[in-house]
């Protein structure tokens, strides 16, 4: 568990000191898997730099596994950050060391038996799927290759969180993905804690439980992956959700809400789990005497499921309309008129 | 020629004991300095104001003087170390207190080298300071340390002929004595051919050691 209480952190520059974070308030469930969002310079490196205090606070306390981090003397400080594994965007390995060093790198710290630091290194080489690499040096492997030794040396001394720092972005998509299904797998299948900063609402959506998102040293917003995604309170918000999925409805849609005439209606109907899969609109045209016209949509997948809405014109009469929408509303699925209004 | 080949073979292993053992002492001042500022610079990990300005300060003292200088300046230094100014071993002294300073900055300046990420890895390990610049500084640098202890050994050899002033013997002195003040220019010119040859054999030999250590 991390919990940040009251944290702020300034830089005194050389003119005006700079507030990297501002009455910093969060809280990290054992087992989560959190996501902090932000643009660069909003404050998200310094945060999770704090949590295994890379950075110290100027104010408040960071708690971790119920200890306050800011108040422990520099060894017992050693000893707890050995129970929190980081990987780095640059990956950060020892280019004169083999692979296999750098992953028991935190085991020769340890000064662990060398029998055991090979049986250990073995294991976590295979987790990643690195067995053949261990006689290797950094240089000689991609990028993908060398966060996973990142992730494979930060797993060495089984923490139970794991910091991520910006860990995908300088991989590609496909690698990405791969690295990202590596993280839920240690989530899952070892119950750590995972706290990530990242500027690509994808790995939000693709990852997280739970999200925050950072703006000017302050957290600005947050909530699960799930309510951020469809009800985003802020601004800054809004533009991330908007990267991964479009919310705003286009021109086009927009010229025919205005256009519209008596007979048609243009509805948005929200899809949330399992219902996104079921065939309610030609449902619809069947059971009602509706022509049912998709204008635009957009489905993501949230946490294995399903998760978007539809902007639908039905065309007939009231009438219909009318039962139509209590069909709706007895399947349990949400809709809303769409008016002229942009959202 | 006024000098046989055995004296000139005598020289050249006088160089050579000279340049190596000044050069060892050199290391053995020159690299715990180095880290030692590197260690103390600020916003490193044992930042320190005190400690860095001062050994900063007497450093720099130490690298302004030309190498002539020196080794007429601590004459009394170099007789209270080894009980005497002249010969091999009194040259040593004023070597090392040359090349000392100037190694430290040199490994001062390798280990800046190193990637800020290294060092934030290894405090996210739990890694002490000494951990730190044993198995992750050190290693990291071991290829531009090694580039520049070649630059380091070459400027000893360059020094190892001036100290002939003090009669520190070697192919400088060789060079000076007899083919500078005694206008022979044979000799002149075979102990000109021995230092190039031993200046690019260092040289070569460094290049290809820090490629095997950086394996590229």
């Amino acid at each position: 568990m991390i919990e940040f209480i009251d944290v702020d952190k300034t830089y005194h520059g050389s003119d005006a000191p700079i507030h990297a974070l501002d009455d910093i308030n969060f809280k990290v469930d054992t087992g989560e898997i959190y996501g902090v969002v932000g643009y660069s310079g909003a404050g998200k490196s310094t945060l999770i730099r704090c949590v295994n205090q890379l950075e110290s606070v100027s104010a408040g306390q960071v708690i971790v596994d119920g200890k306050d981090l800011t108040a422990l003397a520099p060894t017992e400080l050693r000893v707890t950050k050995k129970r929190i594994g980081m990987i780095f965007q640059h990956f950060n390995l020892l280019n004169s060391k083999t692979i296999y060093t750098n992953v028991a790198m935190p085991l020769i710290l340890n000064k662990t038996p060398k029998n055991e630091i090979k049986k250990r290194v073995a294991e976590l080489l295979e987790f990643v799927g690195l067995s053949d690499k261990a006689s290797q040096y950094p240089d000689q492997l991609s990028g993908g290759q060398k966060q996973r030794v990142g992730i494979a040396r930060a797993l060495a001394t089984n923490p139970s969180i794991l910091l991520c720092d910006e860990a995908t972005s300088a991989l590609d998509p496909q690698t990405t993905e791969s690295i990202l299904e590596l993280l839920r797998k240690i989530n899952k299948e070892y119950n750590i804690t995972i706290l990530l900063i990242t500027h690509e609402m994808s790995v939000i959506r693709d990852v997280c439980h739970k999200v925050a998102v950072m703006e000017n040293g302050k957290i600005i917003e947050r909530g699960s992956v799930f309510d951020v995604f469809s009800n985003p309170q802020t601004e800054t918000g809004r533009r991330f959700v908007n990267t991964v999925m479009q919310t705003e409805l286009p021109a086009y849609v927009r010229e025919l809400i205005q256009e519209q005439d008596n007979s048609q209606f243009i509805y948005r109907i929200n899809f949330i789990s399992k219902l996104a899969v079921k065939p309610y609109l030609s449902q619809i045209s069947k059971l009602y005497d509706l022509d049912v016209n998709v204008l635009f949509g957009n489905i993501t997948e949230l946490q294995g499921v399903p998760f978007g809405n539809l902007i639908v014109q039905f065309d007939g009469s009231h009438d219909e309309l009318k039962k139509a929408l209590l069909y709706l509303e007895e399947n349990n699925v949400q809709y809303s008129e769409v008016n002229t209004y942009a959202g | 020629m006024l000098v046989s080949w055995s004296t000139i073979f005598e020289a050249f292993l006088e160089t050579v004991q000279m340049v190596s053992i000044s050069f060892i002492f050199s290391v053995i001042l020159g690299l715990p300095l180095g880290i030692l500022l590197y260690v103390t610079r600020p916003g490193q990990i044992l930042e320190n104001k005190i400690i860095f300005t001062i050994l900063n300060g007497v450093i720099n003292v130490f690298r302004s003087l030309p190498f002539i200088i020196l080794l007429v300046a601590i004459i009394p230094v170099t007789k209270f170390i080894v009980g005497t100014s002249i010969g091999t071993e009194a040259a040593i002294v004023p070597m090392v207190f040359f090349a000392g300073p100037y190694i430290s900055r040199l490994v001062e300046s390798s280990l800046l080298e190193v990637d800020e990420g290294v060092l934030e890895a290894a405090d996210a390990m739990g890694a002490t300071p000494m951990q730190t610049i044993i198995k992750f500084v050190l290693p990291e640098a071991f290829g531009s340390l090694i580039v520049n202890f070649t630059i380091s050994i070459i400027g000893l050899v360059g020094a190892s002929a001036m100290a002939g002033t003090v009669g520190g013997g070697g192919i400088g002195d060789l060079a000076i004595t007899y083919g500078y003040q005694r206008f022979d220019t044979v000799t002149m010119l075979i102990t000109v051919v021995i230092l190039i040859i031993m200046v690019q054999g260092l040289q070569s030999a460094g290049n290809k050691f820090a490629r095997v250590v950086r394996r590229r």
